[in-house]
């Protein structure tokens, strides 16, 4: 199966190309090549997939370099395809393709294009490295890589100050958990003496409850603090409740990045390797409670924060957060397949959501804030029913046993996990998730009504303004100022303020079309094999056979929980933003102090700065100021100046010109010598 | 004894003092005018010599075949490798000369034969084996030195220097003399193998006191730290001919003498010396690095380097390891080269008025005004700091191998350290001379000996010195072996 | 402990010779003191040592002259006094002590005809 190593190297390659040629190629060359690159590399994936599918392929890895052997540290570079990698490479590779394609309008205005296209690249092949490892610590090179590739992302445009705060805000937060991540890895080496996940896995269970760590003068189970370990990395990539602060600020990159790292890929890298290092969480159920309790608590945190958002791309993102935390509460509950199977459907209608959104920006000339907008569906249709596929698929709509939008079954088999799983945290989740589905079918029709429903708002945004103003300074050339003004202050009855709204490029469409497919229906057409299927799986996460039956067997109130608050979202959406319009604005009033705690987000970010940036920035101005400049320069470079400036002027001062002294000196030499060496 | 092998073995002395006396002899009745001619006479000699040694040196002779006069001389590959360097530069001395002093109108006969006698003191300083004839050939330099130092009679500033380099080279002479005959009355010979075979085995305090002295006389000639006191006003006072002369051929003789006399004379006793040497040459690195911080003046500055370069010298001698001194002697030459292209360049440096130009501040921009002789500047002072490309760089690597595999690895961190302070103001005369405005003083020309003299010398010192490194370091391995064959 | 006895002669030495010296300062000035008559002048009481002022400053000017004869009057000094020992090993060092010894005249004479030809012998 070396078709692999081309799925890998290839987007690595065009990055190459398209970032070293940068300018001397041109936009057209960098964005082709890399364009066609990934094309190439999902062309290859899928058939993988497929034969996983049917059960004709069985797991392989396949070797690349030897890497580092010292002592009885072993780890080699390899790639390792099964069914679980399989999955990831569908999603990353199509996801990517389109996004690179849908990047050629999105992004064609952009000076920097080969720039953005060789960073895109760069994430696909980091990404590719992370799902592919064999070991840990390839895992982690492609962690990293990923992490660099969004941290050089988001601040793409980097004369943005806001986007360059964002960037590093992702890096910092991201370093937190890598941290952990880390130390899980040194940790789980320390342990199991060697980091190939299939030896790692094979050893696990047989160390359930029988080790110990001692730490502060406690024990503590060794899976338990290792499986947390790697966890707070999980957290840390997949923007969970507390390591979530950078997520929403990431918006500030181009809304493929979104698309494409925030949403479909990167952010699901946690989820990811909790499911590959399922077996060894599933010998530490300490450590699964943690990870239900955190999905579940991150789920309606998140959902809670998105209804009350303006911020077109920061509902989506809030979106995206509450979602992961629905994949990590259902691998804490063991339903390793349903995590997954969200995973990938969420892939499809998170990115399409994402494009959409851009899309609808692209058209309302970069205006982010849904108040300016309204009205949208009939200047651009096409957007319009794509953004509806996603939002269908997000909020699960379904009739059960007939057919469902591809969130309907996963969302649906999660909840259901958690409520067969039977633990005391299972339930709690189930109910949280429930009440987060709730939520989420609520701030999705916002979103839509919003954006597409009501009347335009338009002519309040500075954005559409500064369009219109453009547009008719350039069409009214010549004319008499009167007739300008008259224009650009929009004295439009009809909230326009004379702007049209135009549908976006083939090239953006087309991948909302596609995506628009996946997200209809992924779920109906893959959930028996993701959910069911034990023969599917051929080992690649731990396989609850157990969970599985009771999933089928909870009550049907259960299975129609998700519906019946779906349609109880949707109903509350359309009475207050399509129906009567002042409810939002009434609620507000009445209930000041929730909407205050909602809209700005648990005061996460104020808490934070409190606690740790603040007196980290202390902290640095202290050792700047007195380990720095007061120690370190004074005795080290500044001290031995002054030492030497010192010691210029004394052997200057010794020089005196006259002979009696230059003959003192030497016999001074002289009998010192002699002293010294009688002493001796 | 086979007086005809001794006198063979001599010939290049010989020659030297014939030649000497005859050339005093008409430099007395035909006067100034034939000092030109003297000076082409003398050179000829001086190249003469040179060949008449070079065989010596490429064979690696040693052994009892070049022990002359009953064992108190010795012609072999050591003396003549350092003989090599003395005659080199004793030749540049004889070359720049006369354009600097017909300025003065002060270019007198005797100047060529000083030289010569100098050299000839130095060539029999480097072949010592015997103390008397270590004292005869330091005094016939000396004295020789001594007047050209104040050979411009009617400069204060000469004969301030002949006067202090006199009266304080007459103090060490005295103090070593002194260690001679303490240690000719310890050891009860005045031949360095009889003084090493005597001093087998426990020393006595005498002996020990006799060394001290000795030593304390050679680190004068050497101006190692605390003898160094002289070296600056002697350097700045003294003609720039004759300084081109002092910083170069002395250094090599006096340092062959020390590594003759510690290492032959005292080998058995090297834990006596060892730490004298390692302080003395901490000292010389410290002392001369500081002390030309602040230096307004282009050869004050090259005195505290030369006083900064002995010091790394030194550091191969305290190795006391047939690498240690095979090192010495690659830096020795290195540092020759680097000297002569210094002070050449400095002696290029001239006023509208063919006057010196010898203050730092009025080279500056020169890369604009005078760019080859800037460049040349430039590789002499980054050669001096011993930046990477440049050939200066190899002396002080090779010293430091030779101290880091003789065990004194502090001794080498140390000195790589303090060769930072000395980096600085190197690269600060670069710095005037490239970055600041152009002082516009040097207007002078320079005659084709000093370009050809320059050009060699830069030429020595740039990278493409490194090819000379295997032919170098062979001869130089050689030579140093033959130090050590009594061991 | 150290036996001083052996010192004793010293010592005694010591004092007879400190008691005769200071006889001879003090008994002629007690003498002349008790029989002369005591009329002191400036020039009585100065200092008298080898026809020059005892202290006067030391940088006052001599003639060159008179070190360029002082130091050929050494150079010859010391020749003389090589000569003696030479003169009576001739029998042992033979030819080649003789060879020597006329090198070494040879070479001195060369420098004093230097030195005359330089007019260093010429007093005006």
């Amino acid at each position: 199966m070396s078709s692999i190593l081309i799925i890998v190297f290839l987007p690595l390659l065009a990055s190459a190309i398209a970032g070293l040629g940068n300018r001397a190629l041109g936009n057209t060359v960098a964005k082709s090549v890399t364009t066609a690159g990934l094309f190439i590399s999902c062309g290859l994936s899928w058939p993988i997939f497929i034969s996983f599918l049917t059960g004709a392929a069985e797991p392989t890895v396949v070797p690349v370099l030897q890497w580092v052997h010292s002592g009885n540290m072993t780890f080699d570079w390899a790639l390792r395809v099964d069914t679980l990698t399989a999955i990831m490479l569908v999603v990353i590779t199509s996801v990517s393709a389109l996004v690179h394609l849908y990047s050629w309008g999105y992004m064609s205005d952009d000076p920097d294009q080969p720039r953005f296209f060789s960073y895109l690249s760069l994430f696909t092949f980091a990404m590719l490295m992370l799902v592919t490892a064999d070991n840990l610590v390839q895992m982690f090179f492609g962690w990293e890589g990923v992490g660099l590739a969004s941290y050089l992302l988001i601040g793409f445009w980097f004369k943005k100050p806001s986007a360059g705060a964002a960037a590093i805000k992702a890096f910092v937060v991201n370093r937190v958990g890598d941290l952990g991540f880390m130390l899980g890895i040194f940790g789980t080496f320390l342990v199991f003496q060697t980091t190939s996940i299939p030896e790692i896995l094979a050893a696990a269970p047989a160390l359930k409850g029988a080790s110990t760590i001692g730490f502060l003068g406690m024990r503590f189970d060794t899976l338990t603090i290792l499986c947390l370990l790697l966890f707070i990395g999980a957290m840390g990539k997949s923007a969970q409740l507390g390591l979530h602060t950078w997520l929403p600020d990431a918006m500030e990159g181009p809304t493929p990045v979104s698309a494409l790292i925030h949403a479909a890929t990167m952010v699901t890298a946690g989820v990811f390797m909790v499911c590959r290092l399922s077996p060894m969480f599933q010998a530490a159920p300490d450590a699964l409670t943690v990870v239900t309790f955190i999905g579940a608590a991150t789920c309606f945190f998140a959902a809670t924060v998105g209804t009350t958002q303006w911020d077109i791309k920061r509902v989506i993102a809030y979106s995206t957060c509450s979602q992961l935390g629905y994949m990590f509460f259902a691998a804490g509950v063991g339903a390793y397949g349903a995590a997954m199977f969200h995973l990938f459907t969420h892939a499809f209608f998170k990115a399409l959501l994402f494009l959409g959104a851009g899309s609808v920006i692209h058209a309302m000339h970069h205006e982010q804030d849904m108040r300016y907008y309204g009205n949208l569906r009939k200047h651009i249709p096409i957007t319009f029913w794509a953004m509806m596929a996603g939002t269908l698929a997000i909020t699960g709509v379904g009739i059960l046993g007939v057919f469902g939008f591809a969130g309907f079954y996963s969302k649906d088999s999660i909840l259901e996990a958690a409520f067969a799983s039977g633990t005391e945290m299972g339930r709690t989740a189930f109910w949280l998730g429930a009440f987060a589905a709730l939520l989420t079918s609520f701030y999705s029709w916002r979103l839509m009504f919003l954006t597409f429903w009501g009347k335009p708002r338009w002519s309040q945004s500075e954005h559409i303004q500064h369009a219109v103003h453009d547009e008719h300074g350039h069409a009214d050339h010549g004319h008499d100022h009167a007739h300008d003004d008259h224009h650009s202050h929009g004295e439009h009855d009809d909230g326009t303020a004379g702007y049209h709204p135009h549908e976006s490029p083939w090239v953006m469409l087309t991948p909302l079309i596609i995506l628009s497919v996946g997200a209809v229906f992924a779920g109906f057409v893959f959930s028996p094999y993701f959910i069911d299927s034990e023969h599917f799986w051929q080992g690649a996460i731990y396989y609850n056979e157990h969970l599985i039956h009771s999933m089928h067997g909870v009550p049907l109130w259960v299975k129609l929980t998700a519906t019946a608050v779906m349609l109880i979202g949707f109903v509350v959406a359309w009475f207050a933003y399509i129906k009567d319009t002042s409810i939002p604005r009434k609620f507000v009033d009445q209930f000041r102090n929730l909407h205050a705690f909602l809209y700005n987000k648990w005061y996460f970010d104020e808490l934070y700065n409190l606690i740790f940036v603040k007196p980290a920035f202390w902290l640095g101005r202290q050792l700047w100021l007195k380990g720095d400049v007061g120690l370190i320069d004074r005795f080290g470079p500044n001290g031995a100046a002054w030492v030497v400036e010192k010691g210029a002027v004394v052997a200057r001062k010794v020089q005196s010109g006259y002979l009696y002294s230059y003959a003192l000196v030497m016999l001074l030499g002289l009998v010192a010598a002699i002293s010294w060496m009688m002493v001796q | 004894m086979d007086f005809a092998a001794s006198l063979k073995l001599i010939a290049p002395e010989l020659l030297m003092s014939v030649s000497g006396l005859v050339l005093l002899l008409v430099s007395a009745w035909v006067g100034d005018k034939a000092s030109r001619a003297i000076s082409v006479a003398a050179a000829v000699v001086l190249g003469a010599c040179f060949f008449l040694v070079a065989p010596a040196v490429c064979s690696g002779a040693s052994g009892p075949d070049t022990l002359a006069f009953g064992g108190q001389f010795s012609a072999d590959a050591f003396a003549g490798l350092a003989k090599l360097m003395i005659f080199a530069a004793g030749g540049a001395a004889l070359v720049i000369a006369p354009a600097f002093f017909e300025r003065f109108n002060a270019m007198r006969a005797e100047y060529p034969v000083l030289i010569l006698f100098a050299v000839l003191g130095m060539s029999i300083m480097v072949s010592a084996r015997d103390l008397i004839t270590l004292y005869i050939g330091l005094e016939l330099n000396s004295l020789a030195a001594y007047v050209l130092a104040a050979f411009l009679r009617t400069d204060d500033r000469s004969a301030e220097a002949g006067l202090k380099y006199f009266v304080l080279g007459a103090l060490a002479s005295g103090i070593l003399l002194f260690g001679m005959s303490l240690t000719y009355g310890f050891t009860g010979t005045t031949s360095f193998e009889g003084i090493r075979v005597a001093l087998n085995g426990e020393m006595a305090m005498g002996a020990l006191f006799g060394l001290i002295f000795m030593l304390a006389g050679l680190a004068f000639k050497i101006s190692a730290v605390p003898f160094h006191m002289w070296t600056p006003d002697v350097y700045e006072g003294a003609p720039t001919p004759v300084t081109a002369f002092f910083a170069s051929a002395p250094k090599v003789a006096a340092l062959a003498l020390t590594m003759r006399v510690t290492l032959e004379a005292f080998g058995a006793q090297d834990d006596a010396w060892r730490q004298i040497v390692i302080f003395a040459a901490i000292a010389s690195i410290v002392i001369g690095a500081l002390g030309a911080i602040g230096q307004s003046n282009l050869k004050r500055l090259l005195a505290y380097s030369s006083i900064n370069n002995v010091g790394f010298i030194l550091i191969g001698l305290a190795a006391g390891t047939p690498a240690g001194a095979s090192a010495m002697l690659v830096y020795l030459a290195i540092y020759v080269a680097m000297t002569v292209g210094g002070f050449v360049a400095v002696l290029m440096l001239k006023d509208e008025n063919g006057n010196s130009v010898e203050a730092i501040a009025d080279i500056a921009g020169l890369s604009r005004t005078r760019p080859a002789l800037a460049f040349c500047l430039m590789l002499v002072m980054f050669s001096l700091a011993g930046i990477p490309p440049l050939f200066g760089f190899w002396g002080k690597f090779v010293v430091f191998q030779a101290a880091v595999n003789a065990g004194f690895v502090a001794l080498a961190a140390i000195g790589i350290a303090a060769s930072v302070i000395g980096a600085f103001y190197y690269i600060k005369v670069v710095k005037v001379m490239y970055f600041d405005e152009p002082a516009d003083v040097v207007k002078g020309e320079s005659d084709w000996a000093h370009w050809a003299l320059l050009a060699i010398s830069a030429l020595a010192i740039s990278p493409l010195g490194y090819l000379l490194t295997p032919w170098l370091g062979n001869l130089a391995d050689k030579a140093a072996a033959v130090l050590f064959l009594g061991v | 402990m150290v036996d001083l006895s052996q010192y004793l002669p010293i010592l005694i030495f010591l004092a007879i010779a400190l008691g005769l010296s200071a006889a001879f300062v003090f008994l002629p000035m007690g003498v002349a003191r008790l029989t002369g008559a005591h009329n002191p002048d400036a020039e009585k009481l100065s200092e008298y040592e080898c026809g020059f002022p005892a202290f006067e400053d030391p940088r006052s000017q001599f003639d060159v002259r008179f070190y360029l004869v002082a130091i050929l009057f050494i150079i010859f000094d010391l020749e003389a006094a090589f000569l003696f020992p030479w003169a009576v090993s001739l029998d042992v060092t033979g030819w080649p002590g003789w060879i020597t010894m006329m090198v070494f005249l040879g070479e001195l004479v060369i420098g004093f005809a230097y030195a005359w030809k330089k007019g260093a012998l010429e007093w005006e």
